[in-house]
């Protein structure tokens, strides 16, 4: 490194000479120094507080640096409880961080804040009448992310490509509301414009409400129609203390089936035109996977309720909707390898049901249309069959089905020489579905409910299997299949050979 | 297309650099040989097909003609509320071509307005195409109807008449006339549509800015008073060209001419209709002869 002192030409030279190879390494040393100071510094704080730990505190005040835009009334929610004046015990010291430390974590989750919110500890002089020998303020460090930002770009996702246009307005009111407004238009979603208006409740990160309004035009090439929507709709969710899911809502949307391809069947053509959804529903989560794309322990159970145009819902249609989804994956030990062997099960499940209602407080329950009716088959659900493949066909047409059941086993290898610690896998899978219309049943539909249940069990489940590769992409999951239909309903569109997926949910 | 360019010609000279490189590819995408053995072998097992869902249709041995209509009326064969329905229904009806009806609205429709008819399915060609308004003559003839079309030279005059004139002051007094569009269009047409009140007004709005952006087509401003005398005039032309005959151009049986005059002049006289600003209809009443024309049709074709 040149001196201060060295003349210019000196220094040209220098940096001439140096070789990128050199720097490289010069800066790499450096990282491992600031790593080893940071570490070292950690340490002694660590020591610090736990031979301090059960030293007696308390919060005299917090302070948050570097929140211009943020309203004091929401903060005051999230720092008030910690504060010792509205407390009865007294704080030890590691209480008390690890309860500022939480405070903290919240502020993170309202991401209105750059990542590294750093906390420094001070105590009041004692000079100061008002503080008591145990006082000590808090310190907290912020940034806060730009209030607006805009981003364009595109997206490849299940058998589409698009573009998209995102506006967020973030912190609107200083209290971590945010506008989120996005327009995109692709290959099967037309155009979509869509607005999420979002605000936390009572400063808590965990509970949301959000109001949204979209209108979007979509392709429906399986059932030779588009369907256009228009609705809005507001949410509310939380998350409970063991990390499940919550989610309530209701929607409003007026669909229009339109665009009808020459080739439309007659039940498409019937559908056609527009009917007004008028629904609550209700989603739970609950996910304890290791990975969201590709897990190799644990478990996710969802459930999604929907009950819509029953009693004062109104509406042109009733129904009520039921939908359970679960997958499990364990690792695989392979004797001879110690340790995790990077070979895992997976199995998934999910099923559905839609149950006709009357509209409002009539008496007739309305069978379902196409765009209610549920959709089975794909490289993201049942592998080995064309989207929308299984179920009730007229025609060309993949008209849906009332009452669904489809379910996967994979089992996942790494790949030879990429290692287990890559995102690739090797996989052999088999996976299965049933997807029913409901029967005219003299007008009794709980009778024709259940039988088209019991019907699920007649015979095999139309059934395929093969082998493919998985590549998990921190955006999606990545599948290249090759698969063998075994058992098909006539008129099923199976898929023999290679099948492409991407998604971020798959069967 | 010259033959040493073809692929197949190319193929089996081996001198050729190019034509080894295009056999290459060819075999590149053609399935090997035990793949196809095995795709052949699959699947192992095939059910029956899976039933319908309940608003499917059912399957029927006749056409059928997609209509605005309520669903009472379909049942039953009754006059459809939409002239340019009624107008095909009517010439059907008039031909002898057997078809059911549905009702239906203008996104069914591969052009986008009804009326058009959809073959029906039989065994031997399962994917039928909907035949157009405009295709309906051609296949009422393909389908031994009785197609007769009156030659005289003064044909088109007249249904430039009907098409302009009588279609406007239809347009008007349906749409933009608001007495008749709360009383008659808005049950017939957006009522129908939806229960929903946002989706309602939207409706609502759509249909009377078509009809005054079709009215403003020909004309910069809408003259309410031309309108209507227009529509007398044309009104009184007809009853000159129908004089004491039974159809029109003196034909022996009703002609598509005879269908669309009844188109309009049915549902102006139409009782049901519940018209709230009748000008129009008594324009027609006028007319007797007309007015009788209308009442041969409905008791010949549409039982009584």
């Amino acid at each position: 490194m040149a001196s201060p002192g060295t003349n210019g030409e000196d220094l040209f030279e220098n940096l001439r000479k140096s070789d990128p190879k050199k720097l490289e390494a010069e800066e790499k040393a450096l990282r491992e120094r600031e790593a080893a100071q940071r570490a070292k510094a950690q340490e002694r704080l660590r020591e610090l507080v736990a031979s301090n730990s059960t030293l007696p505190v308390t919060i005299s005040s917090i302070r948050l640096i570097g929140a211009e835009n943020t309203r004091r009334s929401f903060l005051d929610r999230l720092f008030n409880p910690i504060l010792s004046v509205n407390r009865q015990k007294v704080y030890t010291l590691s209480e008390a961080l690890q309860e500022v430390g939480s405070a903290a974590d919240k502020l993170r989750k309202f991401e209105i804040y750059r990542d590294g919110i750093s906390m420094f500890i001070d105590r009041p002089s004692q000079t100061d009448p008002s503080s008591t020998p145990t006082d000590i303020d808090i310190y907290l460090q912020a940034r806060e992310r730009g209030r607006i930002a805009l981003k364009t770009g595109t997206d490849l996702g299940n058998v589409e490509g698009s573009a998209y246009g995102n506006l967020t307005w973030r912190n609107i009111f200083g209290g971590a509301e945010s506008l989120n407004l996005n327009a995109s238009a692709g290959t099967r979603t037309r155009s979509a414009y869509q607005a999420v208006f979002d605000i936390p409740i009572l400063s808590d990160p965990d509970k949301r409400l959000s109001i949204d309004a979209v209108s979007s035009s979509t392709l429906k090439p399986w059932a030779n129609h588009e369907e256009a929507v228009k609705g809005a709709g507001a949410k509310y969710s939380w998350t409970t203390e063991n990390g499940t899911r919550h989610q309530v809502g209701y929607t409003g949307a007026w669909r229009q089936i339109t665009g009808l391809a020459p080739t439309a069947s007659p039940t498409i053509r019937n559908d056609a035109g527009d009917s007004f959804k008028s629904s609550i529903s209700h989603t739970w989560i609950t996910d304890r996977r290791d990975h969201p794309f590709l897990p190799t322990n644990g478990y996710l159970m969802k459930t999604v309720s929907e009950i819509a145009g029953w009693g004062p819902l109104r509406g042109d249609i009733a129904f009520w909707k039921s939908e359970m989804e679960t997958s499990a994956s364990r690792p695989v030990p392979i004797p001879g390898i110690k340790g995790n062997s990077g070979v895992s099960f997976a199995t998934g499940f999910r099923a559905g049901v839609l149950y006709p209602l009357p509209v409002g407080f009539g008496s007739t329950s309305q069978p379902s249309r196409t765009n209610d009716r549920f959709q089975l088959g794909g490289p993201t659900d049942v592998r080995g069959f064309k989207m929308g493949g299984l179920g009730p066909r007229d025609g060309a047409d993949a008209v849906g089905g009332d009452v669904y059941a489809a379910g996967s086993a994979n089992l996942l290898f790494p790949v030879p020489r990429v290692g287990k610690d890559s995102p690739l896998r090797f996989q052999l899978f088999a996976n299965a579905g049933r997807l029913l219309a409901l029967k005219n049943q003299d007008d009794d539909t709980s009778k024709s409910v259940y039988s088209t249940v019991a019907k699920l069990g007649d015979g095999l489940p139309s059934l395929s299997a093969g082998v493919g590769l998985v590549y998990a992409h921190p955006v999606a999951r990545f599948e290249l299949n090759f698969a063998l239909p075994l058992v098909v309903r006539s008129g099923e569109e199976a898929r023999k050979g290679l099948q492409f997926g991407v998604g971020l949910t798959f069967l | 297309m010259p033959s040493n360019f073809s692929h197949r010609d190319a193929a089996p000279k081996p001198e050729s650099k190019f034509s080894k490189q295009t056999a290459q590819i060819q075999n590149f995408f053609s399935i090997p040989a035990p793949i196809k053995t095995l795709f052949d072998f699959v699947p192992v097992l095939v059910y029956p097909p899976n039933e319908l869902p309940q608003r499917a249709p059912k399957p029927s041995r006749i056409p059928t003609l997609y209509v605005f209509s309520r669903e009472e009326d379909i049942a039953a064969g009754r006059p459809s509320f939409n002239p340019g329905c009624l107008k095909w229904q009517a010439f059907l009806n008039i031909a002898g071509v057997k078809h059911r009806l549905a009702a239906s609205s203008n996104h069914a429709s591969p052009s986008g307005q009804l009326p058009f008819l959809l073959p029906a399915a039989d065994t031997s060609n399962t994917n039928l195409l909907p035949v157009r308004s405009n295709q309906l003559v051609k296949y009422a003839e393909d389908h031994g109807g009785y197609v007769e079309e009156s030659t005289s030279m003064r044909y088109e005059a007249y249904r430039s008449l009907l098409d302009h004139r009588i279609r406007n002051a239809w347009l008007y007094t349906l749409y933009l006339e608001p007495s008749n569009f709360s009383a008659v269009a808005y049950p017939l047409y957006v009522a129908s549509a939806s229960s929903n009140p946002l989706v309602r007004a939207s409706l609502s709005h759509q249909l009377r800015s078509a009809a005054e952006a079709e009215l403003l087509k020909n004309s910069s401003i809408i003259d309410i008073d031309d309108l209507y005398s227009e529509a007398d005039k044309a009104f009184e032309a007809l009853s000159i060209l129908l004089g004491d005959d039974q159809w029109f151009f003196g034909c022996d049986k009703p002609t598509l001419f005879d269908a669309s005059i009844f188109a309009y002049t049915h549902l102006l006289l139409d009782e049901k209709m519940g018209w709230k600003e009748q000008k129009l209809c008594r324009t027609l009443k006028r007319r007797e002869n007309l007015v009788k024309h209308r009442k041969r049709l409905v008791v010949a074709y549409f039982g009584g």
